[in-house]
């Protein structure tokens, strides 16, 4: 089955390329760019494999036990066209064309000056032979560098005016995951990759990291009534963990006057740093208003995008942290 | 009661010896004919028995090995490991790891010169061509070479390495004594494999964009012909008659030529599918053994019945495959 399986994704992908993708790239000129092309489409049907897996598993659990009704789901359906354009490889495509040709003048200009960029595997060689524990210390790395990227883009200004699109969806959903500005996810992207080329992280690999990080998020994002259990909890980011980072009202105290629990697969950031906040309840989601208009969690995809831009411009001009703006759009308790 | 038969050294000795001659023979039976693949994105070798055509264990390597070549000697396969900047050898009689040499920078394509007095190793990412002491793999003279250095090549005499430049559609070459280019001339689009012609006077060059094999006398810098193959021409093999070369056509419906090099023509075509890359032919000359690069197999065509035999599946994109019983290197 699992043979069958591979064998027809892989000649899926064989197709696609002899017949979509080489022919364009060899008329421009690009024929060393092919086998690169050969691990964007593994990207694009991986997506199109997790999306679809995702629609297939999780709608039925938010139909079977919502966290919230609602009388339709008309203001979720901007969500699904981010999801399309960030699983499908559109965001990431975009990402890596920027950032493809500026990682190799950097490398490029290090070998020729006989220095070659230390990696993982240098620190611990066992790495080196066994892929699969390879795979779980980059997982560890790169989620620890996505607590920080998270936390950052709720602590400046001018991130947190980008960042709350994501926040300003009240109806959360699977497909909230990928509801962030453009810029955002160029800068994420940017991120993300720079870290995996700083560790080592190769191709293929990439790929299947990518993919772990985004089911979890679509799990984290979901409306349902779902318990990991007391120790699942503290595990592995749970829809209820997350729910109380997208919580309207901030829980009380100092230390999550940016927000709480920034982590995005393992908990053990937010304990480590201060940032958890268990609560037990199911509180409401969004943003009451600043930096982006009232209505923002209805508007559609260009208009967020627009508003996101005014916002990041705005927070660019003025000073200080987005402490107050977040004390202005998210109530505290 | 259990009754015992009396100890008897010699024949317990015999049977030690027996036991150990077995374990012996069932060693070398195991590795009699042995073929490993290289598989790019796994970042891991496929050991197949060349009898038996069955997968008899799969190694991790290192990440991104994209190509391997046998050390002069062939006591060494060396696996080239782009992004682990690494050199792994292996023992191409067992497929046991020998030995790893680090701080090889991004090596894609690999090549020792016929005197062996040079090792020569491509960047293909990092537009760069480095020249080695094969002794001791110390880097002699690190050479920019834009645009995606791919395949290289050497001369009979070994003055110089000639290298496709894929991006930029050309070929350089480089001389190997003053470690200098000595020129660069345009070429058909998208080069990638390149051999030197039996009779030292042409270089033989694939061309991915024109599905061409591109006929250069390299001394006067002239193309003289393009031989059309079929789609995306990719790399070339020789058949170790000293007149013809393999060139195999990296397309899914894929197809793999023979060019007699005496006529400069395609004489016979195979269909091979599933993007075929790099080759080996046995030495006895029946069979032609084909990465195919889209399929996550090696594909085996009969020469005797010019048929597809059977296709063993190995890792992902599969780029690399070696067997000492071959028919010839060059």
């Amino acid at each position: 089955m699992i043979d069958a399986l591979t064998e027809a994704f892989v000649h899926l992908q064989g197709w696609m390329f002899d017949r979509l993708v080489q022919p364009p790239l060899l008329a421009l000129g690009l024929g060393s760019h092919l086998e690169m092309a050969f691990d964007g489409i593994q990207f694009f049907l991986a997506g199109v494999l997790q999306i679809s897996f995702a629609y297939l598993l999780l709608r039925p659990l938010e139909a079977w036990r919502p966290v919230e009704v609602w009388p339709d789901r008309r203001a979720a359906r901007v969500d699904v066209l981010y999801s399309l354009l960030d699983r499908l490889g559109i965001v990431p495509l975009a990402v890596f064309a920027l950032l493809a040709p500026l990682f190799a003048a950097i490398d490029g200009w290090f070998r020729l000056h006989d220095i070659i960029p230390p990696q993982l595997e240098d620190l611990l060689p066992a790495l080196e032979t066994r892929p699969l524990l390879c795979f779980l210390v980059y997982l560890l790395l790169l989620d620890f560098a996505e607590y920080w990227r998270h936390r950052l883009s709720h602590v400046l200004r001018w991130w947190w005016a980008l960042h709350a699109i994501h926040h300003s969806q009240r109806r959360m959903t699977l497909w909230t995951d990928s509801r962030n500005h453009l810029l955002e996810d160029l800068i994420g992207g940017f991120w993300f990759a720079s870290i995996a080329l700083l560790i080592g992280v190769p191709p293929g690999q990439f790929i299947g990291l990518l993919l772990v990080v985004k089911t979890v998020e679509n799990l984290a994002h979901v409306n349902a009534r779902l318990s990991f259990g007391s120790l699942g909890e503290r595990l592995l980011v749970s829809p209820r963990y997350h729910r109380w980072h997208h919580a309207l009202e901030l829980p009380a105290g100092d230390r999550y006057r940016h927000g709480c629990n920034f982590a995005v697969l393992l908990p053990v950031w937010d304990q480590l740093f201060g940032t958890q906040y268990r609560g037990q309840e199911l509180p409401p989601c969004g943003l009451a208003g600043d930096p982006l208009p009232p209505d923002a969690a209805s508007s559609g995809f260009w208009r967020q995008q627009r508003e996101g831009l005014q916002a990041f411009a705005a927070a660019l001009w003025s000073r200080g942290s987005a402490t107050d703006g977040q004390r202005e759009s998210r109530h505290a308790r | 009661m259990i009754r015992r038969h009396p100890a008897c050294p010699a024949r317990f000795l015999a049977r030690v010896l027996a036991l150990v001659l077995l374990l012996c023979a069932s060693q070398m039976a195991a590795h009699a004919g042995l073929a490993i693949a290289l598989n790019s994105a796994d970042g891991t070798i496929s050991l197949i028995d060349t009898d038996t055509y069955k997968v008899t264990g799969k190694i991790n390597v290192c990440k991104e090995p994209h190509h391997l070549m046998p050390t002069p000697d062939d006591k060494s396969l060396i696996v080239a490991c782009a992004a682990s900047n690494q050199l792994v050898f292996f023992d191409p009689l067992t497929g046991q790891e020998q030995k790893r040499v680090r701080d090889i920078s991004d090596p894609y394509h690999l090549g020792f010169s016929p005197n062996r007095k040079w090792f020569v190793a491509t960047s293909l990412r990092l537009d760069r061509v480095d020249i080695y002491d094969p002794a001791d793999f110390r880097l002699i003279a690190r050479l920019p070479a834009p645009k995606a250095p791919s395949h290289l090549a050497f001369d009979d005499a070994s003055q110089f390495v000639f290298v496709t430049l894929q991006d930029s559609n050309e070929v350089m070459a480089i001389s190997l004594p003053t470690q200098k280019i000595a020129w660069v001339m345009p070429v058909a689009a998208t080069p990638a494999g390149i051999v030197m012609s039996p009779d030292n006077r042409y270089l033989l060059v694939a061309s991915m964009g024109e599905g061409v094999v591109e006929v250069i006398e390299w001394r006067a810098r002239r193309s003289v012909r393009k031989v059309a193959t079929a789609t995306a021409a990719h790399n070339l093999q020789p058949k170790g008659d000293g007149r013809h070369f393999y060139v195999s056509n990296r397309s899914i419906d894929g197809s793999i030529s023979l060019l007699d090099t005496q006529t400069m023509s395609v004489v016979e075509k195979y269909d091979v599918p599933g993007g075929p890359d790099d080759m080996m032919v046995r030495a006895d000359g029946k069979e032609l053994w084909a990465t195919a690069r889209f399929a996550r197999k090696v594909q085996v065509v009969d020469l005797v019945s010019k048929q597809l035999k059977l296709s063993i599946p190995v890792g992902s994109s599969p780029h690399g495959v070696f067997f000492l019983n071959h028919a010839g290197l060059r």
